[in-house]
């Protein structure tokens, strides 16, 4: 099983080469962070704690808008390689588990869930200095960026399972946004650790002035969403007919 | 010595709404053998295709490959042992046909060197640079066939594998498909709609029409069918039947002729001395030539595409 894990996950950094989708995750957060740091310079006067302030402004639309659709598009082109032609007839007689070529589609979308995080805080820290903070860079963030890698794997987990049973590149997408943006209103109104997409939010603790939240059932309601859009994606799969 | 069957079906059906897309076939594809499976376009070949590899769930009946039943259980074991290329390549485009078959052979867990052999096998060493989009039709389908070959299976599955090819490329994939089973020990099965290409390739046959198999057997045996025959036509049948029961000769009836199997020209001579001398007039005596497709057009049905 390790074996074909393996094998799955090498097989699909292949099919990545010479993709340039990883190019959004760049940029994206590029202008989230010109913006961010923009507003926060020009409401200086309210937002007075420094780093916390400044990350609040970053993480508004990166969190709910812009990382959802960002997911939502490498999911759909990771499907997109197998609806394509007679691809998914290849891709459904390699001996390989079922189970292993979900996951090695989704350890690709973690990943870039992972590398995009990195480049936010990065964003981050950078746009930080150039606004001249002179408070130490919140050791917290290391949290942060944990809890938010287990919330985008959430979110790659719905994506997947969603670009898996709809062939349109477009539309899951569209979802993802829409997802975003219902994550908002939930976790505003307290239902957020029950609704998937607020979960990368949540975990980044955009729009959460105490920047605090129950890790316990963050950790809980994350793992329970993957196991069960797990589950159900390859039921996907073992019922896909071509 | 028995031989195995690679794949054997009983009873498989496959059933979408309303529509019986393949109907209680038996399959028994010998293990060594070139298997044609011929059949008009929407005859079911695909399906039962699909069905062999996993890709669609059969209705009822069951399959069996290496002896094992293609079930959720064994479907990695089975098709660890198998190799296919179903309906049209697959491949991804923005890569060189060499990673796309690095893809597979790494899923597959096959050798490296495999990749510079079955590239080497469908001539295809001077284009694992390209981008496979920038591959002709031909070129394509070389590469699903070099995908297919990847780990030197003990089954290869060829869906209509021509399509597409100019004719020296279809000659070409021909001479290949005949060599695979005595240079690599695969056994192949090979579907089309066109039984000349199958006379060229298989040495057995299965025909399905239908949904339903009408024919299966070697394809000396199909041969067999096609045989040359002599038709009388006499003033008395009955007489005439008579006087060749006497000289030991074979005989069909069809409508007003008698029929005797391709003999001779003294034994017909010979035939044509005694009609006279018993009096019996000869009316006609005709050549009648029972072509392989004659044979696959009654089977088929004339009324289907070929």
């Amino acid at each position: 099983m390790y074996s074909s894990f393996t094998r799955a996950i090498k097989a699909e950094h292949l099919k990545l080469k010479r993709s340039p989708v990883w190019l959004a995750f760049f940029a994206l957060p590029v202008i989230s962070a010109f913006f961010g740091t923009n507003n926060y310079l020009m409401n200086q006067g309210i937002l007075q704690s420094e780093w916390f302030s400044l990350w609040s402004q970053h993480s508004l639309f990166l969190c709910f808008f812009f990382m959802p659709a960002l997911i939502g598009t490498f999911c759909s082109y990771l499907w997109r390689l197998e609806h394509l032609r007679t691809n998914w007839n290849s891709f459904l007689t390699t001996p390989v588990p079922l189970l292993c070529l979900y996951l090695g589609k989704l350890y690709q979308a973690v990943k870039i869930v992972i590398l995009g995080n990195l480049w936010i805080f990065l964003l981050y820290f950078l746009c930080g200095k150039l606004c001249a903070l002179t408070a130490p860079f919140p050791p917290q963030t290391l949290e942060w960026f944990l809890c938010g890698v287990l919330g985008g794997a959430v979110i790659c987990s719905i994506q997947l399972a969603l670009s898996m049973v709809i062939r349109s590149f477009a539309v899951p997408i569209g979802i993802g946004l829409l997802g975003g943006l219902a994550g908002m209103l939930l976790t505003n109104k307290g239902y957020g650790l029950l609704y998937p997409y607020s979960l990368y939010s949540i975990g980044m603790r955009a729009n959460n002035p105490k920047m605090e939240i129950d890790l316990k059932l963050f950790a809980i309601s994350s793992i329970f969403y993957m196991i069960l859009l797990c589950i159900l994606s390859v039921a996907g799969l073992r019922r896909h007919e071509q | 010595m028995q031989t195995q069957n690679l794949i054997e079906t009983t009873n498989l059906t496959k059933q979408y709404g309303k529509v019986r897309c393949v109907n209680s076939l038996h399959m028994q594809v010998p293990q060594g053998a070139v298997y044609g499976f011929l059949g008009p376009n929407g005859a079911g070949k695909s399906t039962t295709l699909k069905m062999i590899l996993g890709l669609a769930r059969p209705t009822s009946g069951s399959i069996t490959l290496f002896g094992t039943p293609m079930c959720d259980k064994n479907r990695i074991q089975l098709l660890s042992h198998t190799g296919s290329l179903i309906e049209s390549p697959s491949y991804y485009g923005h890569l060189t046909g060499e990673e796309n078959l690095h893809i597979l052979q790494t899923l597959k867990g096959c050798p490296a060197e495999d990749i510079d052999k079955v590239l080497r096998i469908v001539r295809l060493e001077d284009a694992r640079k390209k981008k496979v989009d920038h591959y002709s039709l031909g070129m394509k389908q070389r590469l699903g066939l070099a995908s297919a070959l990847l780990g030197f299976p003990r089954l290869l599955i060829l869906d209509e594998p021509t399509n597409g090819l100019d004719p020296s490329g279809i000659q070409e994939m021909r001479e290949l498909i005949c060599t695979l089973p005595s240079e690599y020990g695969i056994t192949v099965v090979v579907s089309s709609h066109l039984l000349s290409e199958i006379d060229q390739m298989a040495d057995h046959v299965g025909i399905i029409r239908k949904g339903q198999l009408v024919f299966q057997d070697t394809l000396q045996v199909l041969h067999s069918h096609a045989r040359q025959q002599i038709a009388l036509r006499t003033g008395s049948l009955a007489q005439t039947l008579s006087l060749l029961r006497r000289n030991d000769i074979e005989v069909d009836k069809e409508e007003d002729y008698l029929l005797i199997p391709m003999t001779e020209d003294d034994r017909i001579a010979d035939l044509c001395r005694q009609l006279c001398e018993h009096h019996i007039p000869l009316y006609r005596i005709e050549k009648r030539e029972k072509s392989l497709e004659d044979i696959f057009l009654s089977l088929t049905g004339k009324e289907t595409s070929l």
